[in-house]
């Protein structure tokens, strides 16, 4: 079943310049060529998803055009990039075709990208533009590339139509704030947000989940004694902050005795009597954005951490009659891999937002609910 | 770590994640460790699910076969195996970290100090990798050794997990007996050592993508599920075509033959799987109940002359290429009178299905390689544009493809462009290569997973093995003493004239495939 995936090629030979109101049928144009050539080989346009990256720079630019070159093979999509330019007195478009070879026969399977840009200020013309392309009864997720805000007048129109929206936390000089955007984003517009950064911790999360698994995890849970987060960096980053507001709402526990210092927090987690104490740190390594996580309960020890050369994780657990380790392979680091698989995933959105919500208590923001979200 | 068979409590923690839980610790024995079986499924399926963090921390795998290998060497040859046939390319330290749970045992299956020694050795292990006497049995031997292994695993005290508690499971392939009496005997022998809740029957089919598909196609889609019934639906028809013919294994063929080899198990499942009534659940048994009500329906085989067929392949070619007959095969009689092709006409004594036949065929050296299961629908009760001059309205088709190019098709008719109302028919074609790009894990990995896990539903239950046999022992015995004289088919052609009378005797035609 597994598709035979060669390397992306363009029907393009490089963007076409295209009226926004010509995208339609510019495509149905490139298609038509493409599909009267080529003896012997049948291509298939194929669109299971509205893809929409939303931004303001070069740089935002480029990083949805290497997910595009990749997310089709597993998310056919019409991707739509929306960025404001200097320069242009009305929106522009843009558009280019990619294929991939797939399936037993040699069959070519096609998606689409479409960019359209416009000068500040033409923010409206632009979000509109880019309502006009979506294509019908398919789903649309969108992305605020870079530190782009919810309230961003080329965002909010775009969201509004957008099933899930994806930011990305990770490395943002200020996880507090792209956070705490992101959960009054939520409160506000009833939206779901997902953040690349949660999905970067699927591993972890996964890995730590199973430690307390067997039978025996309610017992292991309830004589929980420490929680220790390492990050890279100098600061803290969102990545080891919703790891740590992950085990606060999914175990209930209550946060108290809060100390913050540069590049650590230090608290005491309550589940009735029993206190567990949580560190979080930051190691001021440049390795990765999270690097290491250790749990100790009364007589078992955990810790799962990320090997600086090869990637991989190493796992170690310590039990009375065992000491067991292994070494497993990580999440994907890839921006394009890890939207392949957020859209595959149905992840419980009530379990990101109590994550979120417990970070922003733990960083000590008070406009945020202190109780844990309960996961729906 | 746990050590008990009750079911893992829920894990606050695995609220989102992808898998409810993971598996308990435990060692997995393979039996028939230096096999084809454990090198081109079994070991690059343990890798992968060790790679994606699938299997327990604490595992370990141990080989039990006659050659005289040591760990080491059972690791270099399994490493081999797993480069060559894993669907991941094999990672150095991942790899390294995978074989320091690898472990062998040189024994001959019916030597019972060699069971000692497996349990000696499983007990440490339990130790160094934190098994915690948990044990999935595997049997990847020829099964003349099922019943002694089930035998000595219970005389070496290794039927019920190890010194530390633990559960112990046995899973079987393939064929279950030859034929009812010897499945029935084979379930005893087995049932001595073992309980059913302890027994895990593999069919890979159940484990493939596309098969368990069917079950999602049906019963999450509003739109299906209303007409798949008597009213709607005119006859069902699982196929499986292969061109390859009996690739070296002319002497067990010779022994099973197309009946047993394909039809007692992969398509009566995926004909039960077609058939079934909505569970209303995935918990416990709940899917093979639904399943084992469908074997329980199918109305015996009486009329074999009618409702059978039965042939073998001769000399032709495929895609252009000459290939002998089924008789100048190695290790085939050349007056073998083993079947590569039957097909037979089933009906389902139940509301859903009453009057709607069910036709299996199954072939080897035919045109092309194809799995599907094609339903036709009946005609719209009036041919409205028949009255108009068109009279080439077909009947809706809705054909699963299990594989290869797996998909899912739906014919309708639709209008010609033009000033005419000519309908011709048309496809929608939805193929799991072109949406899906993402790899699917191979169906060992499924089923070694879910057997970890405890859960049988993608497993075949004993009434459903013993329903089977039941129903096509008759249509064996009815073989061996001449009934449906066996025909023969040119290698390279859909079979014999014969298979296209079975059911145009009904006013229906194959499909064609």
């Amino acid at each position: 079943m597994a598709p035979d995936v060669t390397a992306i090629e363009r029907l393009t030979d490089a963007p076409v310049a295209v009226q926004p109101a010509d995208v339609e049928a510019e495509f149905s144009r490139i298609w038509q060529e493409t599909t009267g050539t080529g003896a012997g080989e049948s291509s298939i346009r194929l669109r299971v998803l509205n893809f929409i990256g939303i931004g303001l720079t070069d740089d935002a630019r480029d990083r949805f055009g290497h997910v595009m070159e990749a997310l089709p093979e597993r998310h056919p999509c019409r991707g739509i990039m929306a960025m404001t330019a200097p320069g242009h007195d009305a929106v522009i478009a843009s558009i280019s075709a990619h294929c991939w070879r797939s399936g037993s026969g040699n069959r070519h399977v096609c998606s689409e990208e479409v960019l359209l840009q416009a000068a500040p200020g033409q923010e409206r013309p632009l979000a509109s533009a880019v309502l006009a392309l979506l294509v019908p009864e398919l789903p649309v997720a969108a992305w605020l590339i870079g530190d782009l805000d919810f309230d961003h007048a080329i965002a909010t129109e775009i969201i509004g139509a957008a099933e899930r929206v994806f930011i990305d936390s990770t490395g943002s000089p200020d996880a507090r704030a792209i956070l705490r955007s992101a959960a009054h984003a939520v409160a506000g517009h009833d939206i779901e947000v997902c953040d690349l950064a949660w999905c970067r911790l699927g591993a972890w999360r996964g890995l730590v989940a199973q430690f307390f698994d067997g039978d025996d995890g309610p017992r292991q849970l309830a004589s929980l004694q420490s929680i220790e987060i390492v990050s890279g960096g100098n600061e803290l980053g969102s990545e080891s902050l919703l790891l740590a507001g992950w085990l606060v709402s999914c175990l209930g526990l209550s946060i108290a005795d809060v100390s913050r210092s540069a590049g650590r927090i230090e608290a005491t987690l309550y589940d009735g009597s029993n206190g567990v104490r949580l560190a979080i740190s930051a190691s001021g390594g440049a390795i990765a954005p999270l690097e290491r996580v250790s749990l100790k309960t009364k007589d078992a020890a955990f810790l799962v951490e990320l090997h600086h050369d090869s990637g991989h994780m190493h796992v170690r657990e310590e039990w009375p009659d065992a000491r067991v380790r292994r070494t497993v392979a990580p999440s994907p680091t890839d921006e394009a891999l890890l939207f392949a698989e957020a859209l595959d995933d149905a992840d419980d959105p009530g379990v990101f937002l109590g994550a979120m919500n417990s970070a922003l208590s733990l960083l000590g923001d008070d406009d945020v609910r202190e109780s844990p979200a309960q996961p729906s | 770590m746990t050590t008990s068979t009750a079911p893992a409590t829920q894990n606050p923690l695995r609220a989102g994640l992808r898998l409810p839980r993971t598996p308990d610790a435990c060692a997995v024995v393979v039996f028939g460790a230096t096999g084809d079986l454990t090198a081109r499924k079994l070991m690059p399926a343990l890798y992968n699910l060790a790679r994606s963090r699938m299997m327990p921390t604490g595992f370990s795998i141990v080989g039990f076969a006659r050659r005289d290998w040591s760990d080491e060497q059972f690791r270099t040859i399994m490493k081999e195996a797993v480069t060559k046939y894993s669907r991941e390319p094999i990672d150095g330290e991942l790899w390294d970290s995978f074989a320091r749970r690898l472990h062998y045992v040189s024994s001959n299956f019916d030597d019972i100090e060699g069971y000692k020694r497996l349990g000696d050795r499983l007990n440490k292990q339990d130790t160094a990798h934190g098994a915690s006497g948990n044990r999935l049995f595997y049997l990847a031997t020829p099964p003349t050794a099922y019943a002694d292994i089930a035998r000595h695993l219970g005389e070496a005290g290794l039927s019920r997990g190890g010194d530390a508690g633990g559960w112990a499971r046995l899973v079987v392939e393939k064929p279950f007996g030859r034929d009812l009496e010897s499945a029935r005997e084979l379930d005893r022998n087995i049932g001595l050592v073992f309980r059913e809740r302890q027994i895990f029957r593999i069919d890979h089919y159940l484990g493939k993508e596309t098969v368990q598909n069917i079950m999602v196609f049906r019963f999450s889609n509003g739109i299906f599920e209303p007409i798949w019934n008597r009213r709607y639906v005119d006859n069902v028809q699982v196929s499986v075509a292969e061109t390859v013919g009996v690739e070296g294994r002319g002497a067990y063929y010779e022994e099973s033959g197309a009946l047993r080899d394909m039809v007692q198990n992969h398509l009566m499942q995926v004909l039960a799987l077609i058939a079934m009534e909505p569970t209303a659940s995935f918990r416990g048994d709940a899917v093979r109940d639904e399943k084992a009500k469908v074997f329980l329906a199918i109305k015996p085989i009486r009329d074999i002359e009618r409702d059978t067929l039965r042939a073998q392949y001769a000399s032709g070619a495929i895609l252009g290429e000459r290939v002998p007959g089924y008789r100048q095969e190695d290790g085939v009689s050349p007056t073998s009178i083993t079947e590569t092709y039957a097909a037979l006409r089933l009906e389902i004594e139940n509301w859903r299905w009453a009057g709607v036949p069910f036709y299996l065929r199954v072939g080897k050296r035919l045109p092309k390689r194809a799995t599907e299961v094609a339903i036709t629908f009946k005609m719209a009760p009036l041919q409205l544009f028949r009255q108009i001059g068109a009279d080439n309205a077909t009947p809706n088709l809705l054909v699963l493809r299990i594989q290869p190019d797996e998909g899912i098709s739906l014919r309708f008719g639709a209008k010609v462009p033009g000033t005419r109302s000519d309908v011709r028919p048309v496809n929608m074609d939805f193929r799991y290569g072109t949406s899906f790009g993402v790899d699917a894990p191979e169906a060992y990995e499924r089923l070694l997973l879910d057997a970890m896990l405890g859960d049988s539903t993608l497993f075949t239950r004993w009434d459903g093995v013993e329903a089977a046999w039941e129903l096509l022992n008759p249509v064996l015995d009815a073989w061996s003493n001449g009934a449906s004289p066996l025909q023969t088919y040119e290698a390279g052609s859909w079979g014999p004239k014969r298979a296209d009378a079975l059911i145009e005797g009904d006013g229906r035609e194959w499909h064609r495939m």
